[in-house]
């Protein structure tokens, strides 16, 4: 008997009361890039189970996308940011699909370094906005402020 | 025994907190609506009390909620179709800057007033209690639909529900439509 409630209880914990702290989570693995060079940087997202993000781009203009900011850096210059493509949800009893992204996913930053910078860690400051739902509700948006560290060799 | 104890105490413990929404699926039925003051868009103020006499139907919305965005048609069909029978419909804007509110009525062309709750502190007060304990108050509502009577009650509360989205307010029509035939 006590076997069964192994089981059930974690299924109980995960469908219990869950809280909107955290649903999205950035990681972003140390970077090496090369100077004078074109390097591409990888930041992780992970969006909370029964969540779901708007995308990047949205065909709405008064839905808020996710951006990715990254704050101006001497040497390093961010050429381009990369969305993955987006998920389709639709609203039930509409027509109306929005572009979204659930789960895992990346984005991918091309930047490219001087060629005199400096040959060592930097620190790139990042913001990333997001406008969040899952079924029972819509939240407000949110910004995630981190750090991208930079290791240039 | 004890193993037995300790899960019961942890599903209790964890599923409280769904248990009682669920429970709550339409909250505040019966009681007084909270009173409120708000200025619309079109600078006049409203406020509910000078509403006392008719039904009042109430959206809580943001420019940037897609449910909102897409039962707004409808919200202006169901003004059109029951502005003549004593009902009132009014959109309650939560925390979001003029200019930008102005400029999604554009696209709208809303008929009745879109009032703003600038500070949130209305929209706190409609958050029914226990539900989403974990969101600030204020974003409970958002999407939500009310209908409050003529005595200032509560009819008629949804909360967003996407898994059952009712964009075109079929429920809500027809609790306004029996609300209204019962007054025959």
């Amino acid at each position: 008997m006590a076997y069964l409630w192994i089981f059930i209880l974690p299924i109980q914990l995960f469908w219990g009361h869950q809280t909107v702290s955290d649903i999205v989570k950035v990681k972003v693995p140390e970077a090496i890039v090369y100077a004078g060079k074109r390097s591409l940087i990888k930041v992780e997202l992970e969006v909370k189970n029964g969540y779901h993000i708007q995308a990047n781009k949205t065909k709405d203009e008064f839905i808020i996308p996710t951006t990715l900011e990254i704050k101006t850096y001497e040497g390093i210059r961010v050429e381009r940011t990369v969305f993955p493509p987006a998920n389709k949800f639709q609203l039930e009893g509409t027509n109306t699909y929005l572009d979204v992204y659930d789960g895992v996913f990346s984005i991918i930053i091309t930047v490219q370094t001087n060629r005199n910078i400096q040959r060592q860690r930097h620190v790139l400051q990042a913001k990333l906005n997001y406008q969040a739902c899952d079924n029972q509700r819509c939240l407000m948006p949110k910004t995630i402020e981190f750090s991208i560290q930079v290791e240039v060799k | 025994m004890k193993t037995l104890l300790f899960s019961l105490y942890w599903i209790v413990l964890t599923c409280l907190p769904n248990l009682v929404y669920a429970q709550q699926e339409q909250p505040m039925i019966g009681q007084i609506a909270p009173a409120f003051t708000l200025t619309g868009l079109d600078g006049k103020t409203y406020s509910l009390e000078q509403l006392k006499g008719k039904y009042v139907v109430i959206h809580f919305a943001t420019t940037w909620c897609p449910f909102c965005n897409a039962e707004a048609p409808y919200l202006e069909q169901l003004h059109q179709a029951y502005r003549d029978k004593g009902v009132q419909v009014l959109i309650i804007d939560i925390k979001e800057d003029r200019d930008l509110i102005e400029k999604w009525l554009q696209r709208f062309n809303f008929s009745f007033p879109v009032l703003l709750d600038e500070n949130g502190a209305i929209s706190t007060k409609y958050a029914p209690e226990g539900v989403q304990p974990d969101l600030a108050r204020h974003e409970v509502p958002i999407a939500s639909n009310l209908i409050i009577d003529k005595e200032s009650k509560i009819r008629f509360y949804s909360l967003l529900n996407t898994t059952n989205f009712d964009a075109k307010l079929v429920k809500l029509k027809q609790e306004l439509d029996e609300l209204l035939s019962n007054e025959k």
